[in-house]
């Protein structure tokens, strides 16, 4: 079998140590992702900024389309919020004892499909009232970005869900937990441009 | 070869004398401040934000490898 001599290290060469990586490469993975995502988010915030100011009479919301609610939704958006900062606790009891982080976490994912499920019944609400995605450029943005968003929170609180299950099953690692923490971070911290984007 | 340059160099030095050629954008001349301003800070927003991220996670990369105590741009680096 054909060697190359710079392979292998030399006669009696200690073999160096492998590092740590500087960050587990499940996270770095998820942080391109992440950036991915970013930018996705920021171009229909900008195709919305552009709809927004070619309306007519500069109305927006347009006239004859139905109001958002947004009491209702800032309540719900605190939900979310607060779910963030939960997974944060989830983080801490996770370093101190693996099981400590049960609750915690259960209790995010708990706020997460609360959210979600808020959603849901605001949509239905929207829909009885007429806003549909082909009523305007108003309701055809408001399904897209919010949409898009309820998707990636779908999206996070499966991946929640399996790190939950390998939670109890003892074999869940601080990386995989980070990654999947770093995904719903993400959902949480961009959430509130959203809202202050369509919302308001 | 030669050619093909000198067709795109004919066809840049074109486009930037007579910009309106090019002028695709459907917003970009519009008669509306509000509507050019938002095309502008868009523009702007789309352009220096994946920069920003890209440095923001380079310094932190950076940070950590600091604080790892192996920074390859340390002078006083030991040699591996």
């Amino acid at each position: 079998m054909a060697t190359s001599s710079a392979t292998y290290p030399a006669e009696g060469t200690p073999i160096p140590e492998r590092r740590e990586p500087l960050i587990p490469n499940g996270v770095l993975g998820m942080l391109i992702f992440i950036f991915t995502e970013v930018m996705f988010f920021s171009g229909l915030i900008s195709a919305h900024a552009i709809v927004k100011s070619q309306a007519a009479g500069q109305m927006w919301p347009p006239y004859g389309q139905p109001r958002l609610p947004v009491e209702e939704t800032a309540l719900n958006s605190l939900a979310l919020l607060v779910s963030g900062v939960v997974l944060v606790l989830a983080w801490f009891a996770f370093k101190r004892e693996k099981s400590a982080a049960r609750i915690p976490l259960f209790m995010a994912m708990l706020l997460g499909i609360a959210f979600v499920g808020l959603q849901g019944v605001e949509w239905a609400a929207l829909l009885a009232d007429g806003l549909t995605i082909q009523s305007s450029t108003y309701g055809a943005f408001f399904y897209l970005i919010v949409g898009t968003h309820g998707l990636h929170a779908v999206g996070a609180l499966l991946g929640l869900a399996w790190a939950f299950r390998r939670l109890d099953h003892d074999v869940l690692t601080s990386a995989q937990l980070a990654t999947v923490s770093a995904f719903w971070y993400f959902v949480v911290l961009v959430w509130p441009v959203l809202y202050w984007t369509v919302y308001l | 070869m030669a050619r093909a340059l000198t067709l795109l160099g004919v066809a840049v030095v074109a486009l930037a004398v007579f910009p309106e050629g090019v002028a695709a954008c459907p917003v970009c001349f519009d008669s509306s401040d509000e509507n050019r301003m938002a095309f502008i800070a868009t523009t702007a927003f789309l352009s220096l934000l994946p920069l920003g991220m890209v440095a923001g996670a380079g310094l932190w990369l950076r940070k950590k490898t600091k604080e790892r105590g192996d920074d390859p741009f340390d002078p006083n680096r030991p040699e591996p």
